[in-house]
């Protein structure tokens, strides 16, 4: 009789623990914590990548910039994005493309803060931030506050051509892989004018290297403009500060100038 | 003899755990992320036809009934339907377009508050201090000043110049009013339709930004309290018109708290504390209701024409003034 | 009496305060109130962007000629959640417009409202229009 007495307080005591360090668990969990979530990678962070890219995913030299700046705004090196080196262009699309080249300050909607499509996004010289939930991840990107919303459940098709386009995402293993349609053609690859059509379809795979890296491939895929797909590959690196933060990159008001300045009133 | 023991001693356990886990409150057992945070996640709007500040037709009326309610709202939609002209006016001009284009909602908050104001009681905005005062008087003023014919971007507003649209706290306005909420530990994301920005509210304890870094969208701080998400706000900039709420200044205080009630409903409120501004800080109460459809892309600078065409204008019209 | 219910209708219409969105964008110092304008053209394209669909339309003058006007909307995402695609006007539609003209001169007007020939308003008529708004 004692021994069963003893058994049940024992019992009740270990249920009233459980439920009380159930409900006093704390909630919150320091960021990048969790490194799998819902059995697959938490991509989740504030990343950026580490690279040329944004001047030219072509391997090229050094290049001056506009001449009143001298080297503030000159081009350094670049080993290229691109698999293969080439963009395999149609013979009337490089000709564009060196058109674009030659009037690029003029003509690079990056200059107008124009929300910069994708893959650019990911290698404009400024931090993104992903957060994973668990059925939609978020891409937040510093540059001109764009953002994506990739959906990881079924969704139709965008009714109309997007900036950043329309993102659905699945995983392959480890990797997630975001199928990108929808996107607007006035977006350029880089500063160096290499652009597409309406046409263009953007495969992305993300793939954790280790804890603070991710291996990053944007597959291209635009038959009005390429002769083939091409890829660019690299790797996007996690930004460690402490209380690291995606700060705003509002840039609207630094373009109006150059945008509207023509439009100003001037003083009689 | 002894198994028999033990099979009653668990039966007895369990039965308590029944009995416990029954009594534990409500809360506890509402939707949940797979980490243990309180669920916000889906696509909501707070889009409402309940004014702000409760009407004089309603004063000492916080509430309506049900068939006053009705009635209500058939009126303000009669009264929001842009299919209504009233050519040459003023009013004809920017009301702009039919009202296919429109999305002003269809009902008043479900509880039938005249207001969405709750504090103060009588459903308004606290008296202005009077330094609040001059800046609102100056601020109307220097737009007056300009009327129809601004100098530069600049003397526009940030939802003209598509920089934000609008300063937060956002209220409910002519369409778009569409929030998608996005959860992973450490964060809580809300990316809202205009203008496609993503409000990213850190929960893990972090000090805010240093007063050095204002930002159009302030800089948030999250934290939980219960079911309930407190989202703090500060480092507002002043630096462009319209960038802060309602002529605040940038060192405005903003919490909101966040509830999931049901699958299809956030209780949501805020409370604004400026001195500088109001006499006393002041609460909204708005739901914000599930969206059975998707977030679009809102682009807007990248498409702006009309800010172009009104500099042109402004400059064709002195053109014309001078040539007189 | 319809004629008496019109004008209260009119009178809440006027004495309602500017309603939320339309103080912020304002369209009078695009377009000029005292330039109402309306016209007849053929949709050639159209432009479904944010903050602002434009409505490209020819229209043909009393002496032959044929002018290219640009026409204002709205947000197309209200279009959309209304179930309304781009399928819904396509060039060579012809389209009334009843609106204010450019405050520069230029040939460009607010589609105040915009109809088809037979009166219709665009939009509510079209294939696969749904006329409850989403929510």
């Amino acid at each position: 009789m004692q021994m069963r007495t003893a058994g049940l307080s024992i019992a009740l005591s270990t249920v009233v623990l459980a439920i009380a360090v159930g409900a006093a668990a704390p909630r919150a969990q320091a960021p990048g914590a969790a490194s799998r979530l819902q059995g697959k990678p938490n991509l989740s962070g504030i990343w950026q990548a580490i690279t040329e890219a944004n001047w030219d995913i072509r391997p090229h030299q050094a290049r001056p910039g506009p001449p009143q700046f001298g080297a503030l705004f000159a081009e350094p090196a670049g080993l290229g994005v691109v698999d293969g080196g080439e963009v395999p262009y149609q013979p009337w699309a490089a000709a564009k493309q060196k058109e674009n080249f030659a009037k690029r300050w003029e003509l690079d909607p990056e200059a107008k803060c124009f929300m910069p499509g994708v893959p650019r996004a990911t290698y404009m010289p400024f931090p993104f931030q992903i957060i994973q939930g668990t059925n939609k991840i978020v891409i937040a990107y510093a540059f001109a506050s764009a953002s994506r919303l990739i959906h990881m459940d079924k969704v139709d098709d965008s009714p109309a051509e997007n900036w950043m386009g329309w993102s659905r995402g699945r995983w392959d293993g480890d990797t997630l892989v975001v199928d990108v349609t929808s996107l607007i053609d006035q977006t350029w690859f880089d500063r160096a004018g290499n652009f597409h059509s309406e046409a263009l379809h953007v495969i992305e795979r993300y793939t954790p290297a280790g804890p603070n890296q991710i291996q990053y491939e944007a597959t291209i895929e635009d038959p009005k403009v390429f002769t083939r797909p091409w890829k660019m590959t690299m790797a996007l690196h996690r930004r460690q500060e402490r209380n690291a933060q995606l700060l705003e990159f509002q840039c609207v008001p630094f373009s109006e100038e150059m945008m509207y300045g023509h439009l100003r009133k001037r003083a009689n | 003899m002894h198994h028999h023991s033990v099979r009653v001693i668990s039966a007895a356990a369990a039965a308590a755990a029944i009995v416990l886990l029954a009594s534990v409150p409500l809360e506890a057992q509402s939707s949940k992320t797979p980490w243990g945070d309180p669920d916000l996640q889906g696509t909501w709007t707070n889009q409402t036809l309940t004014p702000l500040e409760r009407p004089a037709e309603f004063a000492g009326k916080p509430e309506l009934t049900e068939e006053e309610a009705r009635a209500y709202e058939a009126r303000l939609r009669q009264q929001n339907n842009a299919d209504i002209r009233t050519p040459g006016t003023r009013r004809d001009v920017t009301v702009a377009y039919n009202d296919v284009w429109w999305d002003r909602g269809e009902r008043i908050v479900a509880d039938r508050r005249t207001s969405l104001i709750v504090d103060p009681a009588d459903g308004k905005i606290p008296p202005m201090t009077p330094e609040g005062q001059k800046r609102a008087a100056a601020a109307r003023a220097a737009s007056a000043a300009f009327g129809d014919n601004p100098a530069a971007p600049e003397d526009l507003d940030v939802y003209s110049r598509c920089i934000i649209r609008s300063a937060l706290p956002r209220l409910s306005t002519g369409y778009n009013n569409n929030y998608e909420i996005v959860q992973t530990p450490g964060y809580v994301a809300i990316l809202q339709e205009q203008i496609h920005d993503t409000r990213i509210i850190p929960v893990d304890g972090r000090p805010h930004l240093t007063g050095a870094v204002r930002q159009w969208l302030g800089d948030s701080r999250g934290r939980w309290e219960g079911d309930t998400l407190v989202v703090e706000t500060t480092n507002f900039t002043d630096e462009a018109r319209g960038s802060t709420f309602r002529d605040a200044t940038k060192n405005m205080v903003l919490v909101e708290r966040f509830r999931r009630v049901d699958a299809e409903t956030i209780d949501y409120q805020f409370t604004v504390t400026d001195p500088d501004t109001w006499t006393r800080p002041w609460t909204v109460k708005m739901p914000w209701n599930k969206v059975d459809g998707l977030m679009y892309e809102y682009a807007c600078h990248e498409g702006n024409y009309g800010l172009a065409n009104t500099l042109r204008s402004a400059r064709a019209a002195e053109k014309a003034a001078q040539q007189k | 009496m319809k004629r008496i219910l019109i004008a209260a209708i009119a009178m809440f219409a006027l004495g309602v305060t500017p309603v939320p969105g339309s103080a912020h964008h304002s369209f009078a110092g695009e377009f000029d109130v005292e330039k109402p304008i309306k016209l007849q053209g053929t949709i050639t394209r159209v432009e479904w962007i944010n903050p602002h669909a434009w409505i490209h339309i020819d229209v043909k003058r009393p002496d032959g000629t044929v002018e290219s006007w640009a026409i204002e909307g709205g947000t197309p995402n209200t279009l959309y959640r209304r179930g309304i695609t781009r399928e819904s006007i396509k060039a060579g539609m012809v389209i009334n417009v009843d609106g204010y003209l450019a405050r520069d001169g230029s040939k460009k007007a607010n589609g105040r409202d915009l109809t088809l020939p037979d009166g219709r308003k665009l939009f509510l008529s079209g294939a696969g229009a749904n006329e409850q708004p989403g929510r």
